[in-house]
């Protein structure tokens, strides 16, 4: 009875507002004031108001638990201030500092210029802002009043809560249609933040590694090794962006964002191995081996390549090509330099896909830079990695905590993903030696914890390497997550290879493709786009399975938050608060990923309807 | 001058008599499993002529068309296109494919790529031309089948008429000798199907030797030189339109035409 009388208000509200019925718009419906909301989400019938209080309470008591465990007396924050660049970088040289600045700089920069080009500024409602201002407010309030703060932080947080709160009331009551950029937003959000450093007394805490190790922790602002390189890293997001805006605008657009592509592939090696790993290049050695053999491969191979991208062709080519194959392979018989090796393998895989990229002239030329290009990135790659680095560090890599993480899984995900691909091709291959090489290595990756594949790869498999061969620890590891990886991807990559209907293969058939082209042009774009969801489901599980690295005792950002920090004379037993940092970066990390895919799988979809 | 008078006027010039024989089926077979979906087809085309494929559906017809350009495999017989001989040689597919287009029933287009990427990709890619020379074809073509402003849309934002259109272009633009029409009206709406057998009247004037299977009557009646019905995996009769529309000498062809019309 109750429930009737109150709906029929509504009815009449919702029949007044309908438009008159020429106009094109379809009818506006009313919005319900907050009371009739909460009764008509929250307490809509006895039962739903039970469970409506109940969650409340258990949500209530959650937040009070967390809220006095984080403010506790007790708990040793310092220990995770003080540690920051221990958390972050492992004990990377102190006047060496500024690569690490420059290296994240770099990488602030292409993440600037990368928004720009690929507009990932909306246009949010201000009205919207302002709602969530007052929701975060309100969130603010609550917490003061549930945390055990101290009168006079009581008073504060209140204070700054009903500020916000003020502030999103009177902007929720802004115009309709007024909007704001969404970059905007997250500039100033970040600018307050920044701003923040300099002003608000957040304590002033480093670690100074004399001879004898000295943790400094007193009041005050952030140390000016802290704030003044991030000052500058915002200045370079933000200035990059706005040069961003204006390049896309004056050139090719999507020829920029192919340059971008590759600079991101590219720029983390580059980063790694030539700025933060210093290495002392041999010049000697560099000009009378190195140097030689790059350009004795881009020269032979370009020519090479230009001939066996003639359409014309025919049989001749194949045969040459599967006789540089097997050069390649029989190049392991002989005592050789590895890059010999490498680079012969790499063309001879470059010759037996020329006749699916074989054309007129322009083709051509283009498919020889390709080749050219990937010669100078190999080249110089793998010089850098054979050359000692000059950042002495302790323990057997030169960098660690947040640092390595970051590296393993950007290693990991570059060369998992095209394995994962080729996997999957290979395990629906029509040749069987293919399908059940694919399938068993797939199978048996997949029936093996990851933790026991990563302790095989840093115990077992340096002992198993053939004499004069040197793997380090963290290469072995790296290889360890690799394949376990491709492996998933390479069933999700399959899901996406089955989607693609039999019409698509006969079309392509039907217009003479060869089964590579078919593949590359048709295939592999539809199921990659298929694909995306999962993989990317994938990629987050990746990120967080990184953390194995701690029980195999890598100096990674969850070893040094539970067992090198709680090791300070200092900071004895404080690992649940690093450790909830840990967590809490994670999260934030992840998050932002699975946003980040959402939009992504949205601009993918645009093709289709 | 009516459009029919041209057709036939056209169709007058040429020299279908003098003419090579371009397809050859000799005692095609095929069976899927247990059951067998072409038993002991023979027959001829003829460069330039338009033949159009009847008959009740399960009769073979699909499987007969898919089988010239190797989309089905055939299991005893002989199947000459264009003087190539298809067998298990993957060269030979490949040379017999890019002479021979096809337009599916469900269009089939690539749905990744735009309108025109569509059209070009084959030429770019198989016929080894550059890209401008490609996507100026593409142009042409799209003006062709009457639809040059969709140029830049993607498959999904076409109707079906003009997708199937879009079908019709990629296939021409391999410059085929032979077309395939594998029941290209049968997904679309009613009020789509002319502007699709428009387009392909235009090709048979053109000269274009088709195959064509379709339940268009319409269609058969007015452009088709060769008509055969098939039912049960066999050619059962062959004959010009106004023979078999008037005066079929099978009884099952009787039948047939009897419930279509």
């Amino acid at each position: 009875m109750n429930l009737k009388k109150s709906s029929s208000p509504n009815q009449i509200k919702t029949a007044s507002s309908i438009e008159p019925p020429n106009s094109q718009l379809p009818p506006k419906v009313a919005a319900l004031s907050p009371t009739e909301w909460l009764k008509a989400n929250l307490f809509s019938n006895t039962f739903n108001s039970i469970l409506t209080i109940l969650s409340t309470a258990a949500i209530l008591l959650i937040i009070r638990g967390l809220l006095s465990f984080i403010f506790n007396p007790l708990r040793q924050w310092s220990a995770t201030a003080t540690n920051m660049r221990l958390l972050m970088t492992q004990a990377y040289p102190e006047h060496q500092y500024a690569r690490i600045w420059v290296s994240l700089g770099f990488l602030l920069f292409l993440t600037g210029v990368s928004l720009a080009f690929w507009r990932a500024a909306r246009s949010v409602l201000v009205s919207q802002v302002g709602k969530r201002l007052l929701a975060i407010g309100a969130f603010i309030l609550l917490v003061t009043l549930l945390a055990p703060f101290s009168d006079r932080a009581t008073i504060i947080w209140l204070a700054i809560g009903v500020f916000i709160a003020g502030t999103g009331f009177l902007l929720k009551s802004a115009q309709e249609d007024k909007t704001i950029s969404s970059m905007t937003l997250l500039s100033g959000t970040f600018l307050l933040a920044i701003l923040s450093l300099w002003v608000i007394p957040y304590g002033h805490h480093s670690y100074i590694s004399t001879r004898t190790p000295k943790i400094l922790a007193e009041p005050g602002t952030v140390a000016m090794t802290t704030k003044l390189p991030w000052t500058i890293m915002l200045a370079v997001t933000i200035c990059s962006y706005f040069l961003g805006s204006l390049i896309r605008d004056k050139i090719d657009e999507s020829k920029g964002k192919a340059l971008l592509s590759m600079t991101w592939l590219i720029s983390p090696l580059f980063l790694l191995f030539l700025v933060l790993r210093d290495p002392d290049f041999d010049t000697g050695h560099l000009f009378s081996t190195d140097i030689p053999i790059f350009l004795f491969f881009s020269i032979v191979g370009s020519l090479l390549l230009l001939w066996l991208t003639n359409p014309d062709i025919g049989e001749k080519g194949r045969v040459i090509s599967t006789a540089v194959l097997f050069v390649g392979f029989a190049t392991f018989l002989f005592q050789m330099l590895m890059i010999v090796r490498i680079l012969t393998l790499v063309l001879a895989f470059f010759a037996l896909a020329a006749p699916t990229f074989s054309g007129q002239k322009p083709a051509r030329i283009r498919y020889t830079k390709v080749w050219i290009g990937t010669m100078v990135i190999l080249c110089w790659l793998i010089t850098a990695i054979n050359t000692p680095s000059t950042a002495k560090v302790p323990g057997d890599f030169f960098i660690g905590g947040f640092a390595i993480t970051l590296m393993i899984f950007f290693f990991t995900m570059v060369l998992a993903f095209p394995l994962g691909v080729l996997l999957a091709l290979a395990r629906t291959s029509k040749f069987p030696i293919f399908r059940m090489v694919s399938t068993t290595f797939i199978e048996f990756i997949r029936g093996v914890p990851l933790i026991t594949i990563l302790i095989f790869f840093s115990v077992m498999v340096p002992l198993f390497l053939p004499d004069g061969m040197d793997l380090t620890e963290i290469a072995a590891v790296t290889i360890a997550f690799i394949i376990f990886e491709a492996a998933y991807l390479a069933e999700n990559v399959r899901g996406g290879l089955q989607s693609v209907t039999r019409g698509q293969h006969e079309a392509a058939e039907a217009v003479g493709m060869t089964n590579a082209q078919k593949t590359f042009f048709i295939v592999l774009p539809q199921a990659l786009r298929v694909a995306i969801p999962p993989m990317v489901g994938q990629i987050i599980a990746t990120f967080k399975e990184t953390g194995l690295l701690a029980i195999i005792g890598i100096f990674d950002f969850l070893y040094i938050a539970r067992s090198v920090i709680p090791g300070q004379t200092e900071y004895m037993g404080s690992t649940r608060e690093n450790l909830l940092f840990v967590s809490l970066v994670y999260l934030v990390i992840c998050f932002a990923m699975s946003k980040a895919s959402q939009r992504v799988e949205k601009r993918v979809g645009l093709g289709e309807r | 001058m009516t459009e029919n008078e041209t057709a036939s006027s056209i169709r007058g010039d040429r020299d279908l008599a003098n003419a090579q024989d371009i397809i050859v089926c000799e005692g095609v077979s095929k069976w899927f499993g247990d059951f067998q979906a072409l038993n002991n087809v023979s027959a001829t085309i003829k460069e330039q002529e338009v033949v159009v494929v009847l008959g009740p559906s399960g009769s073979g017809k699909s499987t007969w068309i898919r089988c010239i350009n190797r989309l089905e495999q055939h299991q005893e017989g002989r199947i000459m296109v264009d003087g190539v001989e298809l067998s298990n040689d993957l060269r030979n597919i490949e040379k017999v494919r890019s002479e021979v287009g096809m337009v599916f029933q469900m269009f089939n287009l690539f749905p990744h790529l735009t309108v025109r990427d569509n059209i070009s990709l084959a030429p770019i890619w198989v016929r080894k031309k550059p890209r401008a020379e490609a996507e100026e074809q593409a142009s042409s073509l799209l003006e062709r089948v009457g639809i040059p402003e969709q140029a830049d849309k993607f498959p999904g934002q076409l109707s079906g008429g003009q997708q199937q259109r879009v079908a019709i272009a990629r296939a021409l633009a391999m410059e085929p000798k032979i077309m395939l029409f594998d029941e290209p009206t049968s997904a679309l709406d009613p009020e789509m199907i002319k502007e699709v057998l428009d387009v392909m009247k235009e090709l048979a004037l053109s000269g274009m030797t088709m195959m064509v299977v379709t339940h268009e009557m319409g269609f058969a009646k007015e452009v088709a030189d060769k008509i055969m019905f098939m039912e049960g995996g066999q050619i059962v009769e062959i004959g010009t339109p106004e023979h078999f529309f008037t005066n079929p000498t099978e009884e099952r062809t009787k039948l047939f035409l009897s419930q279509i019309l």
